[in-house]
């Protein structure tokens, strides 16, 4: 169990509760769908949410609860939502397939975009990002938290290195430069909240175009 | 809105483990007979047991006693809609439900009125499982129940808060009048035990 790399525990328990928001439960579940061990870490955590559950001291409910709930499935007919159909990138994890996309928008050299049309939470939302190899993203800031998950590819911070199925978590004091490491681009979904900010002459430059 | 402290002893988790232990078999045959027969009767039966749990969940995270309620009803409805889904050998009752008020909940949170799917945590049905998945799924409630048990009372109580509420570490921290900081090791030590004590039973059961 490396602790980089990997959501924290506490992240992966609101996930597992329900409590995280939802963008960042989209690339949660994205990276879960890569890595099988945590998978079972989580479905673990469901068992554990299970015997918490068993455990709560009932609260009783209204006189006409029961036969509200025996009236409604009399009259119940199923679900009435339709699963959404599949997008167009085959090579997502299944968590990913049945999220519209925004189309690609270039923002920089070697650098495309495209949101991804998840539930979003205030500014916080979910987008793909990909990066051709030996590029770097401008050096940013974050506004809030950014939760990146690697797909293919791979990149580097200063200090760490980001495979496929990888997860990094940042926050409004990294100071981020990734590079892409890999012979092929980089392709990544991340929950973003806030905007980036872009630092150096390079940002500057490229701050009024870009809206991430 | 209160939780009692002493709720969270190790003596009450034992004793809670022996009606867990025979109610799990019990639950599982009523959403079987609900799965294969419709059963209404099954149904009232479950609906008796889980509603008022889901419903004292959603208070303690904040929830009015009505909007518990709302959200008690509209689980259930989803355990009718879904019992053909369900499979004794991969999740428990308690656990399935757990699961299906989980990705409910999540649907709460958003803040959209856009009609889109939440990621959703799939127990069972049309989950792609190894066999060895299979296998090492079958006893995770008991395993579970197990390893619970070897925490400390106070890494039992901050979990079980922690699954509970909306905003867990503040309020955790104001519940127990403890600083963020400590709520957050205590909640990261108490998920990395309960791993380790997982981790190991598994090896030991290969």
């Amino acid at each position: 169990m490396t602790p980089a790399r990997n959501p924290s525990e506490d992240r992966l328990l609101a996930y597992a509760a329900g409590t995280l928001s939802p963008p960042e439960a989209v690339v949660v579940a994205a990276h879960l769908a890569l890595r099988p061990a945590n998978q079972a870490w989580v479905k673990q955590l469901q068992a554990v949410g299970g015997e918490f559950l068993e455990m709560t001291p009932p609260s009783p409910l209204s006189d006409e609860a029961l036969p509200r709930a025996m009236a409604r499935i009399e009259t119940d007919a199923g679900e009435a939502r339709p699963s959404a159909p599949l997008n167009d990138m085959a090579e997502l994890p299944a968590p990913l397939r049945r999220y519209a996309l925004g189309p690609w928008r270039w923002i920089g050299p070697g650098i495309r975009v495209r949101d991804v049309h998840a539930p979003r939470d205030g500014d916080c939302r979910v987008i793909l990002l990909r990066i051709d190899p030996g590029r770097e993203t401008p050096r940013h800031t974050h506004g809030g938290v950014e939760l990146t998950c690697v797909l293919s590819g791979a990149y580097a911070t200063e200090t760490e290195r980001f495979d496929r199925g990888d997860l990094e978590e940042a926050d409004g004091d990294v100071l981020h430069q990734p590079r892409v490491v890999s012979d092929e681009p980089c392709l990544c979904v991340v929950a973003l909240d806030g905007q980036i900010q872009l630092d150096g002459w390079l940002g500057r430059v490229m701050q009024p175009f870009v809206r991430l | 809105m209160h939780v009692e402290a002493s709720s969270f002893a190790p003596t009450e988790l034992r004793a809670g483990r022996m009606s867990a232990t025979e109610d799990a078999h019990v639950h599982d045959r009523l959403i079987e007979a609900v799965a294969l027969s419709r059963d209404r009767e099954a149904f009232a039966a479950l609906f008796e047991h889980f509603a008022p749990r889901l419903k004292a969940w959603l208070m303690k995270s904040g929830a009015s006693a009505s909007a518990a309620e709302d959200f008690a009803q509209d689980a259930m409805l989803t355990v009718w809609r879904k019992a053909d889904l369900f499979d004794a050998r991969k999740a428990r009752a308690a656990t399935w439900i757990f699961t299906i008020a989980r990705n409910r909940r999540l649907d709460m949170l958003r803040r959209d009125a856009r009609a889109l799917p939440t990621p959703e945590i799939h127990l069972a049905g049309d989950d792609v499982s190894r066999p060895d998945d299979i296998l090492m799924q079958s006893d995770d409630s008991q395993r579970v129940r197990e390893a619970l048990g070897r925490l400390k009372p106070d890494q039992i109580e901050v979990l079980r808060l922690a699954f509970f509420m909306d905003n867990p570490h503040s309020e955790i921290a104001r519940r127990l009048d403890l600083p963020l900081g400590t709520v957050k090791s205590r909640i990261r030590n108490a998920m990395r035990k309960l791993r380790a004590i997982l981790e190991s039973s598994e090896e030991a059961s290969r």
